[in-house]
């Protein structure tokens, strides 16, 4: 029999285990083909014409996503490696040198990579038509456009090169533990013990510190602090993550040994005690993972919500479909050819003047930066205006009432502590004084300047008087802005075009919902798109890697199971014990791994939802888009439980 | 009184169809009383361990019946029978068969914990019998951390905590060296008249032999003869002896 027989063979007899391989691998290769295709595909490149920021942003996730695989598979190879210990033993006792085993070991790798390879690089042709219209869909707003079938032989070609690269590191690596394996390890492999590990109640409640350190950290109210804490963040995290499955999680083993009651109660004693023997060498694999599947739940959680909140963040930006400013003449009835060309109806329109005022005030410092002083230009609104603007708004302004003497300010963006500083601060006019009465943060009414104030009308009609609140002025006439909503604003590009040609250098500014909103479903599109791939990655690559381990584990546990066979254990005592065996290596890690996240998103709230979703409290929603990609996550982390348990189980009874 | 009544049992390994037969046992009939201490001795391939597996129900018979306790044993249903060997048996083996995740002392109540018993009838079973048996100094260490003796009496420990009415030892003296050897064949005779234990021993040690009341010798999947031992050890172990060189098998 020469190698390649044996190799043949041995793929055969292992194929139960080689399909998670394949699965794993033929993801990662699917993902790096599709992402290299992308990068080609002569129809993306058009949509994306005017903006080059994908192709940097695939090319990166590209190469993180093969560091990744590059570890991961090395990793998981090894295991495997290892988890045939007695098969290559067994070779090298009837003679076999170490270089040849280690050939053996790298024919197999090679010849189940190509087959992994055609089968990821197949699917990825395969699916590229309809991954390209995935990414188009999701990044342009009005895409209905077809995309032709194609195959990138560029991308075939780098993507095959850089696994065979891969598989060549993995070649050594797997040769290099076979170097170190020694024979008696055959006959003694099943009795190695790991030795006792009881952990320690200080890594413990340190561990726990830290972790709680950096949460408390992340959920600071603060933009500064959490943006300057971000590394600060993550060092806390992850340190501690890592110290509590090494020292921490043995400790909560041993304490739940003590409660005799709990621990002597049917098979718990069995996979309590396999679980805590186990600890020492998934210590490790299981803290990777924890932080792994925070990153991966981060990503797509982000990736999701900013995706889903494309359309609230445009008109809480903008407040309408189409607002331009200036002291032109409007040409509104341009603008309705354009309409009625386009048969389209416009359903609200507004024109207002713009008034604004510089009125004496303290300097107003925030987090020791001058803020506002006297001088600032102010945009002012008269109650009535500006509950009419508010009424045909698209956003979250409503309708307010100023008593005399009071007033609303409304900023753009919201600094930390705005509102402790700003309330109750009061402009001084000649003959009056008002005072800040509320806030409210939007970037719909300024039409130009950061501060809007809102008075009453009676006081705005005094002031307007009296000149200190005087008309707006732009290229020597009194500035208007004009507002409008129309349907279908979102998906109507050939009429977005029209009013921006037309609009174009005859008016002083203009902004529309459908640029606007097809800028950011790009990015965020794109963003969703990449984080669903790593996601895609991580989990696979990670649920296999907890498979091999657990493998290796049932090859070596195998004799304890026929042992308690014999003393009498059931076969639904062995199901229980399979379960509570394999449950918390995989279900603990990714608890930890999304209870991270949702501190990690209570930080994305701060820094970017917080401005970009006009709810109260926009963490809740942020929390509930979120929460759909965690449950997407367990689900599939489920699936991976359910076939490790079964090939657990089917090794142990044999 | 009777505890065990085989009749007729033969296990034929090999599926119908496949011609390749092979009769491990033939027709083995015999009685165990309650309290016997009985060796099985034969030579290697003659059917014992096959015997042994099929008294502690891990095998079931081609044929025969096995009655325990008035119960016909070979009726009763994978699940059954483990409930049956969980209740009614303990195993003492060569190699201990500790699971080394576990102190000694979590390896000997294993089965009452498997059983659903509380804490306190634990505690209070394993107290008892830990210091008959001498492990007591021992109990919290791992089955690595203590010697080949220490590990089989945890092991003959085990097979005791339940109370079953038959313990069945597979060579259990194979893996020890002789002083421990017949420190652990002192314990089982100990437990045979403390414990008032039926004891079944697969040996082909002639000295752990001699320790039994009664010998059944096998040859080819058949009771070949019956010894049964007297007060004099020393004329019990030269017939031993002289059976054995007749059967064929190694002398020891």
């Amino acid at each position: 029999m020469n190698l390649i027989t044996l190799a043949f063979r041995n793929i055969r007899l292992n194929r139960k285990k080689y399909v998670m391989y394949l699965f794993s691998m033929g993801f990662s290769a699917f993902t790096v083909y599709t992402f290299l295709a992308l990068m080609q595909n002569e129809y993306v490149n058009m949509a994306f014409q005017y903006d080059q920021r994908y192709r940097s942003l695939l090319t990166a996730f590209g190469i993180i996503i093969l560091v990744f695989v590059l570890f991961f598979l090395v990793s998981s190879n090894n295991s495997f490696i290892k988890a045939r210990k007695k098969e290559i033993s067994t070779y090298a006792l009837f003679g076999m040198t170490n270089t040849r085993i280690g050939k053996l070991l790298f024919l197999e790798t090679i010849m189940v990579g190509t087959a992994t390879l055609a089968v990821g690089i197949g699917a990825g042709i395969f699916f590229s038509k309809l991954m390209a219209m995935f990414l188009l869909d999701m990044t342009l707003s009005d895409f209905v456009g077809e995309v032709s079938f194609s195959i990138a032989p560029t991308a075939i070609y780098i993507t095959a090169l850089l696994f065979f690269i891969i598989f060549c590191i993995m070649g050594m690596s797997g040769l290099w533990v076979v170097y170190k394996f020694e024979l008696v390890d055959l006959f003694k492999a099943d009795k190695v013990s790991e030795g006792r590990y009881k952990g320690s109640t200080a890594v413990l409640i340190l561990s726990l510190v830290l972790i709680i350190a950096g949460y408390v950290l992340a959920c600071s109210k603060n933009t500064f602090v959490v943006v300057m804490g971000a590394i600060p963040i993550l060092i806390l995290v992850i340190t501690g993550t890592y110290l509590f499955f090494w020292g921490g999680m043995p400790k909560v083993l041993s304490l739940v040994k003590r409660n005799k009651a709990v621990y002597y109660r049917g098979v718990n004693l069995i996979s309590a005690s396999a679980v805590s023997h186990r600890m020492k060498t998934t210590a490790s694999v299981m803290a990777t993972i924890a932080v792994l599947s925070a990153v991966a739940v981060t990503a797509i959680a982000t990736g999701f919500t900013l995706y889903s909140n494309a359309e609230k963040n445009t008109y809480s930006n903008i407040g309408y479909d189409l607002v331009y400013y200036g002291g032109e003449s409007s040409p509104q009835d341009q603008i309705r050819e354009i309409f009625t060309k386009n048969k389209k109806t416009i359903d609200k329109e507004l024109t207002v003047g713009l008034y604004q005022a510089q009125p004496d005030l303290d300097s107003i410092k925030i987090n020791g930066m001058e803020f506002l002083s006297s001088g600032d230009s102010f945009r002012i609104y008269s109650e009535s205006e500006y509950n009419e603007l508010a009424s045909v708004s698209k956003t979250n302004l409503e309708k307010v009432q100023i008593e005399p003497g009071e007033s609303l300010y409304i900023y753009p963006y919201s600094p930390d502590s705005l509102e402790e500083v700003m309330l109750g601060q009061s402009m001084e006019f000649k003959n009056s004084k008002i005072q800040i009465s509320s806030l409210l943060r939007s970037s719909v009414p300024g039409f130009g300047l950061d501060s809007t104030l809102v008075l009453d009308d009676k006081e705005f009609e005094t002031l307007l008087q009296s000149g200190e609140v005087f008309p707006a002025q732009s290229e020597g006439k009194e500035m208007t802005a004009t507002v409008m909503n129309y349907g279908g604003a979102l998906s109507s590009g050939q009429l977005n075009q029209d009013l921006e040609a037309l609009l174009e250098g005859k008016i002083h500014r203009y902004r529309t919902a459908y640029t606007l909103y097809n800028e950011s479903m790009e990015s965020f599109g794109l963003i969703c798109f990449i984080g669903f791939f790593m996601s895609g990655v991580f989990i696979l690559m990670t649920a296999s890697l907890l498979y091999f381990k657990q493998i290796m584990a049932a090859e070596e546990e195998r004799h304890q199971y026929r042992m308690l066979k014999r003393i009498g254990m059931t076969d639904e005592m062995e199901r229980q014990v399979i379960r509570k065996r394999l449950l918390p290596i995989f279900f603990i890690p990714l608890t930890i791994g999304i209870l991270h996240s949702v501190f990690a998103m209570k930080t994305a709230d701060t820094v970017v939802f917080s401005n970009m979703i006009p709810v109260e409290n926009s963490y809740l929603s942020v929390l509930g888009f979120s929460g759909v990609m965690y449950l997407a996550y367990a689900v599939v982390y489920f699936v991976f439980y359910f076939v490790t348990k079964s090939q657990y189980q089917r090794i142990v009874r044999n | 009184m009777e505890l065990l009544r085989i009749e007729n049992i033969s296990k034929i390994y090999g599926t119908k169809r496949n011609s390749n037969k092979y009769t491990a046992l033939r027709n083995i009939s015999f009685e165990v009383k309650q309290g016997e201490f009985i060796g099985v001795m034969g030579a290697s391939g003659s059917g014992k361990t096959t015997l042994l597996n099929i008294l502690g129900s891990l095998d079931k018979p081609t044929s025969g019946r096995f009655i325990m306790n008035g119960n016909d044993i070979s009726t009763l249903d994978k699940n059954q029978l483990a409930k049956h060997r969980m209740g009614h048996i303990g195993f003492i083996f060569q190699d201990y068969n500790l699971l080394e995740t576990m102190t000694l002392k979590e390896n000997i109540i294993l089965p009452l914990t498997l059983m659903g018993r509380d804490l306190k009838t634990i505690e209070a079973k394993l107290s008892n019998l830990a210091s008959d048996l001498g492990i007591v100094p021992v109990l919290d260490k791992y089955p690595y951390e203590v010697s080949g003796g220490e590990q089989q009496r945890a092991a003959a420990c085990r097979a005791l905590i339940n109370n079953p009415k038959l313990i069945l030892a597979d060579e259990p003296t194979g893996n020890l060296d002789s002083k421990s050897g017949k420190d652990l064949l002192n314990l089982l005779s100990f437990i045979n008249t403390e414990y008032k234990a039926t004891i079944l021993m697969v040996t082909h040690d002639v000295f752990a032999a001699s320790y039994c009341q009664k010998i059944l010798f096998i040859r080819d999947g058949e009771i070949y003869n019956e010894l049964y031992g007297g007060t004099d050890k020393k004329q019990f172990f030269d017939s031993i002896i002289d059976v054995m060189s007749m059967l064929g098998g190694e002398r020891k």
